[in-house]
Parts: C-alpha cells; structure tokens; sequence
C-alpha cells in the first residue's frame, strides 16, 4: 500500500532548514515529501499568539539568512519583508548611562566617546578585524568540511580554495584568525577595549545559546561565526522578518510548495526504516510507511540517530558517540505583552529610537560570567543575562488588533540550564519564578515596566525538548564548541552531510556550519544530496 | 678584554642546561649565565630549614624525553628518577561510593585509591560503580594509542602556516597521513582531546565523582582554567606518555629532589665543554645591526660576545627585559604583550615531625607513597576555579599532596618527613580588595591547611616548618613572569605555531641570532627538556653544524 507514494526523498521536520532542503531538492523536480510532526511549520522561526497580538515565539530576528538562500528560492517573491532599523544593541546600564551600537559605524565612534576615547578610537579597527575573519568564515561555511579520511579531487579544490581565502586574509588577519579562534572571548575583547560594558555589549553574542561563559576557550569562534556571512560586524546584525520570524517559514515552503514539494503536518516520523545499513523510508505515528532512497533529517544528530534509528544499524559505536553529542540547553525564552512602550533610564526619552534593535541586558564581562556559574552546578542565574527586542516598534502589524500603545517585547533570558540540581522545569511556581527574576532585572532598567505587562508566556528549556523536539532544550542543535565544529559537527566523519546510515542525510543546526537561522546547513547538504544522487545515476 | 664564545645561554633552568649540552656536543664554545647561586631555575632543591631539604617548586618528573636523558647519558651524571605509586584520593566522612553501594560507606569516610597495579585499580573502581572498571580499561587503552600517535608532535618545530615555503610544513603532511591511518573512533577522540574540558571528556567512560575529579585535575595543573573549560582534556594524555616510553618509572622524584636533574644536566653539560657560572646575571642582550653579538653582565657591566645568544628565560622577560627598547617592531611587541602568564599556582612546602592520618585509611599504609590528590569532586574542583576567576584564591583548594621523604629518606631527618603541596587555585592578579599577596601569603597558607585537615584532623599539630610559595615569590626568585611556571599559559591559541608569538613559533626572534629556548616555546612547560633540545638543534641546524 505504500509503493504507490514512493518519493525520491523525504524530508524529516519541517524548521526552516529543512524547508530550505526541500526547497533546493524540489527545484531540481525532485518527488520530495516535508513530514512535520506539529500542526505548523517553522520550528523555531514560528510567529504565535499571546493576549491577542502576534509574537516571535522563539527566535525573533532572522538577520543571519543567508543572501543566496533569498535569491535562489526568490524568497521575497514569495511574501519575504525584512527590515532592517539603524540601531543595533542598546545597552543600558544600572546607573542610567547606555552602551549604543548603531549600523552606521561613525555613530557608534561618537557615542563611545563619552565612555572611552581610547575605545572609540578602537572600534572601527576592531569592526574590520571582525568583518574581515567573518567573512573568511562565511567562506567556510558556504563549504562542504573536506574528507579527511580519504581525500578527493572536490576536497582539495575546496582545500585550495580555502587555502586562497585563507592567504587572501593578509599575513596579518591569516595569524590573528589562527590565534583568536579557540580564545576566550572575554580575552578577545579586552585585546581591543577598556570599557567593561562595551566588552560585555559585544562579547555577549560569543556566548549567546551555548553553555558557555566569556571566560570559555572558543566562544570568540561563535562571536565570529555570528558575523559571518551578514552585515553584523562588530554591533551584530539585527534584522526583523515582517510578520514575525513565521513569515520567513512561510515564505520557505511556498518556495518549496512552488517547486513541487509536498508538505505535510501533524506527520510525526517514529522511525528512519533501514535495510543492510540503507534507507528505506520513515514510519509514521500513524502506522503509515513511507519510501523513499533518500532520507534527510532537519533534527537534532542525536534525536535522529539515537531516537529514531535502529541501534543495531547504527552500532554501538556510533551509538555511543551520537548519545555523548552534547546538547545541554541553557535559554529560556520569556514573551511579553505590554500596555505601553517601556521607558528605559538610559534611553533619556529617545525609546521610540532606540528600542528597535536587541536590548541587552549584560551589564559586564564578570556579570555575564557569574550568571553562567550557577548553570554549571545545575542552578538558574540569580541575575540572567537578557537579549530582548520589541518588533512591534519595527512591525505594528504585530498588535494591530490591540489597543493602541500594545507592544510585543521578546527576551531570550540566560543562564537557565535544561538539567536542574534540583526538580524540574515541571515543578509547580519554577518556570514563572524564573519569568519574574527576568521581569524584575528589566524592570531596574525600565522603571514601570513590570507593571504594564499585560500577557506573558515563559518556554523553558524542557518545552524546548517537549514542543520543539530540540534534544536538552538546546536551540542550536547541540553546543558550537569547539568539539563541536566544522570537521567534527555533529562529528568526525560525518560532517559532510552524511549520517552513517546509507541514504541518511542531516540538513539542519546540528550540522556544518550550525545552529541560528542561516539557511546555510540546509542549502550545503541539499548541495551534497543532489551530488550524490548524479554519481548514483 | 671582552671573551669570546660561539654560544651564550641565558638563565640555566633545566632548558638553558639542555640546550647547552646539546651545543656543546655539537662542538660549540658554550656559556650558561644563571643569576641564582643554584642551577635549575624551577627545578631546585633548596634547604628551607635545617635538616629539610625542598623541591621549592618544581616537585614531580614525568616528561623529562627519553632521548634526552639517553642522549645525555643523565644516569652517569647522577640522575636517579624513584618512582611514585599511586594517587589516593581521601573523601570526607560520609561521601562514598554513588549508587547502590553508598548505605555500605556512609558516614565512614572513603577514598578513592589508584594504583601502578591495574588489577588493583579496576578491583578498586569496581568497588565504586559496576562499569567504570571495564570502561577504565577501555580507556586506558585508547589514551596509550592517542600518546603513540601525539609524541612525534611534541618532537617537531612548528610551521608557520601563513608563509608559503612548503618545507616546514612536511612534518604536518606525516601527520595528517598517520591521522588518517587512524580508526574513525580514535580520530574522533583525538579531536576530543584537543577541544573539550577535561570533565566533558571523562564524563563519556566514567560516573565515579571522584574519580573524574582526580582524573581531570592533571588538565588544569599550572592553567588559569577550571576542569570544565574547553581545553583541558589534552592534558590528560600526558599521564600515559610515560608509560609508551616503556616505563612508568618515568613519573616519579629525582633522588634530592628536583634539583638532582638540573645537577645531572649540568654536570653532562660540563662534561661537554660547556662553561656555567651561577650569580652572573645578565643586563641585557648586545644587538648591532639587528643581530645578537652577545651579553652584558648586570654587576660587573662585563660584556661577553658571541656568535648565538639562546634565551631561556619567558618571552616577556627575554623581549621587554633584555632588549634595549626600540629594537623590536610594535607589530611583535604587541603579540608579546598580548602572550598570556596571569600563574595560577601556589606551593607549600611544609616539614613535620610525622605523616598525615587520614580518616578516610587512618595509618602510615603505602597509600601515601604515592601522589595524595585532594579533588573529592568536579564540583569542588571548578568551585576552586571560580574563586580564582574573580581574583581570590580558593578557599577549598585543589592540592596534589607529595610526601619524598618516603621514597627518598635523605631529604629530612629520620622519623621527620618532608611535605610538597601544589596548590591551586592562587591566581597571580589579584582582587584589589585582597591588596598584594604579600599581604595574603599566609591566609593562603592558612586556608591549604585547613584544606588537608578537612581530612587529615591533627595534621596541623605535626607541622614544624612550612614556607608558603606565592605566584609572586615565584616570579621574584625564579623570574618566571606572573609566577606562571609554564613560562605562558597552556591555552589552545598559545600553543604549537602561536606559542609564543604567531610567525615566531620556530624558536627564532626577530632579532637575528637571538633564539628562545624555554618553556615559552613550543611544546609548553613541564620539566620535559624539549625546547631546550628543538631549539638547540635548530640553532644548529641554522648554523650548517651537525648535532653530533
């Protein structure tokens, strides 16, 4: 009953990765089935409800899209708005001042001056310096890791090619990159900067999502790799999806629907069928079976080998290795709706301007790495690092049905890790006590604030696991480590796409060049699915 | 008249030693200058207190290259490594084995006691979990393929991969080819071990709390990271490079202490021609024309030319302490400024008038003949750490506990013993609240001792003598730059070709016939002797002469 729907591949989840595969496979008149296991799509770039308004549930801004995923799906044909507002970080501190990134460079110097002259002076060089290293790493990304174990013709062009850019850096740039990847980021900054709340207003996204602290080896790759392939620099890219992040997964699987994909909700996959170590299509909670040559996971790594491929297939191994890909999650989202624009202390009566970028709430390197110290004993921060924006400033479709003055303030809060010392993220009162100690710490900033909330939801790690079938409630599919990474993400040997089982493929976070809305992993591994396919023909 | 030598080593740390040898093997008219009255740098026995004799920093040997104690016959000039058996790791009343075994233990106290004997040790682990004895057997064996497949690199002068000569990158061709020729599984463990924290990295095998707790504690000896910083896995491989040198033997005490290996050095470098003065510390470097020429001596302002001059000493002290300012390029200047020391180790040195007693294995049992670690869990360790990342020092320090003087009987009077404590976390920087540590030396002396009598009660009563060794003495007897004993931090982006300085990883300086020798090279510190060996061979190589 099942030969009749045979599809050339199959594509497991629906974020937007995996659309983005699905999208790129369809073009080319592949037969290709999405199977997602909720009712909608998109994953953690989804648009939902609260009070009557629309938020970012997860992920709110989508700055990182790749360019050429947008042109080559011809993305906004199909309904893609973004905007892109002036300013990028707004930084305010306790004592009333604020710390502000803008997308115009000069701006930026200006306001520095009133902290540091030398650190004004510092940031244009230090804007270049991380233009410059991002932009080799966007290289690096657009690439396919090289097979280390038996090397080929593509592998050392990629390798030549590498080398290229990598020698195109300068002697200088090609030694700093060498040197700044596996350092601390809090070193990274201090290199360059004096001012604490500077170093901490930049340092933040070296740590953002991840298990780490400032002080952590390898969280400058991160802070690099955010900058990669976008306009970030060193402010970082803040860049809004009109109609919420939902709207840019809408758009994907128009794309792919356009190019002939079929797409399919409330489809949950129990199982990745193989036969002597090939795919042979997925099972469904519903009973049905589905064939197909070529599987391609938008999963985590270790959900899709551990959960849903026979461990005797797989071997224990393999097996061992996929259990130990570390996923420990560490962020809890926080959505607000409120009855009026908060009025920050530091913003002096400018919040109308100021509040359209992402608002940070890390007031110091030691600040930011306290808040990760209780995370590694199992605890939540007593005082949690936020990243808040309110796109309704920016999109006031968000709230058109609400009074007048409704805003949406988003605010990804850290250090809330998955694993707790004690109890659970289930326990009664312990997700909304975390959600007050984020309101509180905003509150100190906005005076007011707090008391004009008028609708709040709180996704705790565990709902990240539950809902959004992200293994330890981690967003980006799995720590970007320095284990983690490149060659070895999710790990050695299967970095090029390929799982271990014949036919298997993984398109999503979990795999080069990782987690964040890029689009990037799902547009390389639709590339090495479409390789393969040509060889096997 | 000025002398004239074809070699001038500066410092006479166990590198400057190594280096000379080898100089002088090759033929070269060689002279050490070591501004101490003692030969060695950190590697010193010294005698604190009538009757006592210290290793006042450096305590243990365990990388010290074969080659080199083959090549300089090192046993003919005295050298006699007495091995140490075991780690034992005490616990408090009431921690015990997890799991279902821990109503057997509770509220007596156990300990966590690893031995050369591998039998004993997996009986040992199988009395704390039912898979970490087969998974440390797993283990064992993976760590010893990892140290085969590293040792070579630890051999090689690193490439500088930004310049386009192909040649010195060859050796990394081998490399990737014996990579390659690996099993995917150990290739993934490799790359582990290069990348994540110690305690990520045990946590794979084992569940034993204190077992991973001691096991990681080698990753964070000497570093200002905690055993969960990425990084710190690495280090735990250097425990099995002794035993692929054939023999365990490797880690132990030189008979005198630390010291008797700078002697035996010393001694073969003289039997080699070299020339060695103690109290002769040098002023700075004589450069003409962007070349090393020689030395000025500081008291006597006696210049002595030559045609190499080989630094032992940090890169910050041979760069910013050396060289008359204005003679290297800003660009270099700020990657040696930018090269990281921040020490983060204390010693205590104590002597007293009987062994410690442990509640956890009370009596004078063989369990103290080895190292005694005092790291109950991967909590406390990072605890440790945490303290030390807001510039205080531990309150609940980490300490590898040795005690010689029941190896090596000569080092105290009979009945007495002598007792080294290697402390972390005491970072070099600070809080401004604590003021200098010469304001804190003994709080920090104060807070080891309570540490050990957490589990040993009464230890306080036993002791005689104790002599505190800050980050800052550190620095100000061995001047080694913020007391760190690696001459640099051990952390990814200063090792191989970034150690010390990107494009000047191959012991070369940018002055012409200046060369580093020390630990501020690659491979890193450790009383290892490499560097010193590389650098000379290199100098050698340079200069068209045959290391002989």
């Amino acid at each position: 009953m099942t030969t009749d729907r045979a599809y050339h591949a199959i594509v497991v989840g629906g974020g937007h990765n995996a659309l983005v595969t699905a999208a790129y496979l369809a073009r080319t008149g592949k037969r290709v089935v999405v199977l997602e296991r909720r009712g909608h799509l998109g994953g953690a770039a989804e648009t939902g409800n609260l009070g009557g308004v629309r938020v970012p549930r997860l992920a709110d801004t989508v700055g990182r899209i790749r360019p050429s995923v947008v042109k080559d799906l011809d993305l906004r044909a199909h309904g893609l708005r973004l905007v892109a507002p002036d300013v990028r970080v707004f930084a305010p501190q306790p004592d009333g001042r604020a710390i502000t990134l803008w997308a115009d460079q000069a701006r930026t110097v200006d306001g520095l001056r009133a902290w540091s002259t030398r650190d004004a002076d510092a940031y244009p060089g230090f804007d270049r310096l991380v233009r410059s290293l991002g932009t080799f790493l966007a290289g690096l990304a657009a690439e396919t890791p090289p097979d280390v174990k038996a090397p080929g013709i593509g592998d050392a062009l990629t390798g030549l090619k590498l080398g290229r850019t990598f020698r195109g850096l300068g002697r200088h740039d090609s030694h700093t990159i060498l040197r700044v990847l596996p350092m601390a980021v809090a070193d990274f900054v201090a290199e360059a900067f004096e001012t604490d709340v500077l170093r901490a207003a930049i340092a933040w996204r070296g740590v953002r999502q991840s298990f780490l602290g400032p002080w952590s080896a390898g969280s400058t790759a991160i802070l690099l790799g955010d900058g990669a392939g976008n306009d970030g620099g060193a402010a970082g890219q803040t860049v809004f999806a009109i109609g919420g992040p939902g709207a840019l997964s809408e758009a994907l699987a128009a794309a792919a629907r356009a190019a002939g994909a079929e797409i399919r909700t409330d489809a949950e996959v129990t199982a990745i069928v193989a036969h002597d170590n090939r795919v042979t299509g997925v099972a469904l909670a519903s009973g049905e079976e589905l064939l197909a040559p070529t599987v391609v996971s938008g999963l985590d790594p270790k959900r899709t080998l551990v959960e849903l491929v026979d461990p005797v297939t797989l071997g224990p191994t393999m097996r061992w290795r996929a259990a130990n890909y570390r996923t420990p999650g560490v962020v809890a989202k926080v959505n607000l709706v409120v009855d009026r624009l908060p009025r920050f202390t530091a913003a002096a009566g400018e919040d109308e301007h100021v509040l359209r970028g992402r608002i940070l709430a890390a007031p110091g390197i030691d600040a930011i790495e306290r808040a990760f110290d209780h995370a590694k004993y199992g605890r939540v921060s007593e005082t949690p690092v936020l990243e808040a924006t309110i796109p309704s400033l920016v999109d006031p479709g968000l709230v058109a049905d609400a009074p007048d003055g409704t805003h949406v303030i988003s605010i990804s809060a850290q250090y809330a890790p998955h694993r707790l010392r004690d109890g659970s993220w289930d326990d009664a009162g312990r997700a909304d006590a975390f959600a007050d100690r984020v309101v509180a710490v905003l509150d100190v900033l906005a005076p007011g604030l707090a008391a004009s909330v008028t609708a709040r939801e709180v996704i705790t790690p565990l709902d990240l696991e539950r809902d959004y079938g992200l293994t330890g409630g981690h967003p980006l599919h799995g720590e970007q480590a320095l284990d983690q990474f490149f060659l070895w993400r999710p790990f050695l040997g299967s970095a090029r796409y390929r799982l271990p089982v014949e036919g298997l493929y993984l398109c999503a976070s979990g795999a080069h060049p990782g987690g964040g809305i890029t689009g990037q992993p799902g547009q390389n591994a639709a590339r090495e699915i479409l390789s393969d396919s040509k060889r096997r023909r | 008249m000025a002398e004239r030598y074809d070699a001038v080593v500066i410092g006479g740390g166990h590198n400057g030693l190594v280096s000379a040898a080898y100089l002088a093997r090759a033929g070269m008219k060689t002279l050490v200058l070591e501004q101490r009255h003692v030969l060695g740098g950190a590697a010193v026995t010294e005698e604190l207190y009538p009757g006592f004799r210290f290793s006042v920093f450096s305590y243990v040997v365990s990388l010290l290259r074969p080659e080199i104690i083959r090549e300089l016959q090192l046993p003919r000039h005295g050298l006699d490594i007495l091995p140490l058996d075991g780690t034992f790791t005490p616990l408090r009343p009431g921690d015990g084995p997890k799991g279902p075994r821990s109503k057997d233990v509770a509220g007596t106290g156990d300990y966590l006691w690893r031995v050369n004997d591998h039998g004993r040790t997996i009986r040992e682990l199988r009395r704390w979990s039912a898979t970490d004895g087969e998974a440390y057997e797993e283990y064992g064996q993976l760590m010893v393929e990892m140290a085969r497949f590293i040792k070579p690199i630890l051999g090689i002068t690193p490439p500088d991969l930004t310049r386009l000569d192909p040649r010195p990158l060859l050796p990394l061709g081998g490399l990737l080819r014996s990579f390659q020729q690996l099993p995917e599984r150990q290739q993934a463990v490799f790359v582990q071990l290069m990348t994540m924290s110690a305690a990520d990295f045990l946590d794979q095998w084992f569940e034993t709390d204190p077992l991973k707790a001691t096991m990681s504690a080698s990753g964070i000896i000497g570093t200002y990271l905690g055993v969960r910083s990425p990084g710190t896995a690495y280090v735990l491989l250097h425990h099995y490079m002794g035993e692929i040198d054939g023999a365990f033997r490797a880690w132990g005490i030189p008979k005198g202490g630390t010291g008797g290996i700078s002697n035996a050095i010393g001694s073969a470098a003289r039997a080699l021609g070299a020339e060695i003065r103690t109290e002769a510390p040098v002023e700075r470097v004589l450069v003409k024309d962007g070349r090393a020429v020689g030395i000025v001596l500081r008291d006597s302002g006696e210049e002595i030319r030559a045609d190499v001059v080989l630094s032992s000493l940090d890169a910050r002290r041979t760069f910013f302490g050396m060289l008359e300012p204005g003679t290297l390029e800003a660009d270099f200047e700020e990657d040696i400024r930018r090269f990281k020391f921040r020490g983060s180790s204390g010693k205590v040195n104590m002597a007293v008038d009987r062994l410690p007693d442990f509640t956890a294995l009370p009596g004078a049992g063989e369990h103290l003949r080895g190292a005694i670690s005092f790291s109950p869990s991967v909590d406390e360790m990072e605890l440790a750490y945490d303290d030390a990342k807001y510039g205080q020092f531990s309150k609940k320090p980490y300490i590898d506990m040795i005690i010689p003087t029941l190896v090596d009987p000569t080092l105290a009077p009979p009945g007495k013993h002598v007792i080294s404590c290697f402390v972390q976390y005491a970072p070099y920087h600070l809080a401004p609240e604590l003021g200098s540590w010469d304001d804190q030396r003994e709080a920090f002396g104060d807070a080891v001792v309570d540490r050990i009598a957490e589990f040993a009660p009464g230890f306080k009563d036993s002791i005689l003598f104790r002599n505190v060794q800050t980050p800052l003495d550190i620095e100000r007897t061995t001047g080694l730059t913020e007391g760190n004993i690696f001459q640099g931090e051990l952390t990814l982006e200063q090792l191989f070709f970034n150690r010390p300085a990107p494009g000047y990883a191959r012991f070369r300086t940018p002055v012409r016939d200046l060369w580093l020798c020390g630990s501020s090279t690659h491979p890193g510190g450790g009383i290892m002797g490499a560097n010193g060996r590389i650098a000379a061979l290199e100098v050698l190589r340079s200069l068209g002469r045959r290391a002989a």
